[in-house]
């Protein structure tokens, strides 16, 4: 895409202003997504420009860039829904934190699955405690009852841990499940 | 008495905000329906029909939203001047999403003539 020039100085740093405030707010996107929506705004500016005056060359830019809004405030929607749709498209953890973070205060669906996620990445300390107290970690039973699953200190006697080396394996098995399951849930969510 | 009629006329403009709000997707799918429009261009088609001074800023949101939910689907053409438009037009689901509209708003529109009469 060519870059639009303008005659009078002022009003290209006005121009470059803009749109280094709209990089800006724009950077937690995808690549893709961040040369659609910046060539779209400029897309936008140029057919409202075009056929303005030197000497009227800021007046009318100005006019467009109000119209338009603050990048920070106006963007924001779409930068967030933008996010979410890479989140869940990729499952990449980084774009998820992100993505929820841009969507926190879009319902109270976001703040739970926020909250299923930190417990998915705390169930990851089982594995760690497998490891410093295996013998109090891992699936525990007595005679046939299941006790629980987990870091387990004060049990009943005659009991026994039935996983034993498969325990980590099934801790890491279910966080994945849980992570797809929550992830498909919040591609669920943005599409309500 | 002033303050009641300020107080008024700010419940009215903030129910006209709603309106406008809660119109505008109909209005664009309506202009969309007819050929393909270029962002800019929509704006000004939107003005032309309504004299609504749209918030340019929300009008790319939106367009973004109704993409997203496959209702209006997007291209880009080049232009002679290097800056190429993004063309929006009607998807198919968008048309029968449309029909359903019109029909809500006929019927609407038909419940409010007799409630005014």
């Amino acid at each position: 895409m060519k870059e639009q020039t303008f005659n009078n100085q002022t009003a290209q740093k006005i121009y470059d202003d803009y749109f280094k405030r709209v990089r800006r707010c724009i950077a937690i996107l995808s690549e893709d997504d961040q040369r659609e929506l910046t060539m779209e705004l400029k897309s936008h500016v140029y057919e409202a420009t075009r056929n303005s005056t030197p000497e009227r060359e800021i007046d009318i830019l100005m006019d467009v860039l109000n119209k338009l809004g603050m990048p920070e405030e106006v963007l924001q929607p779409m930068v967030a829904d933008k996010k979410i749709r890479q989140a869940t498209r990729t499952f990449n953890p980084r774009h998820i934190l992100q993505a929820l973070t841009l969507n926190i205060t879009n319902g109270a669906g976001y703040v739970v699955l926020a909250a299923i996620y930190l417990l998915i990445s705390t169930f990851g300390l089982l594995i760690f405690l497998k490891f410093i107290h295996p013998s109090d970690t891992g699936l525990f039973v007595s005679n046939g009852r299941l006790i629980g699953f987990g870091f387990i200190l004060d049990r009943p006697a005659g009991n026994r841990e039935v996983l034993g080396n498969m325990f980590v394996p099934v801790v890491i098995m279910i966080m994945i499940i849980a992570y797809l399951l929550n992830t498909l849930l919040l591609r669920l969510l943005r599409r309500k | 008495m002033y303050y009641i009629c300020r107080m008024n006329s700010e419940f009215v403009q903030n129910w006209f905000s709603q309106v406008k709000k809660g119109t505008l997707t109909y209005i664009i799918l309506n202009i969309l329906s007819e050929k393909e429009y270029y962002g800019y261009e929509l704006v000004q088609e939107i003005k032309r029909h309504t004299t609504l001074e749209v918030a340019e800023g929300t009008l790319y949101p939106l367009l973004n939203r109704l993409k997203t939910e496959g209702i209006v689907e997007s291209k880009w053409v080049e232009q002679e001047s290097g800056i190429p438009r993004k063309y929006y037009t009607l998807s198919a689901d968008g048309r029968t999403t449309l029909f359903e509209m019109r029909t809500i708003w006929s019927t609407l529109e038909t419940a409010i003539r007799k409630i005014q009469k």
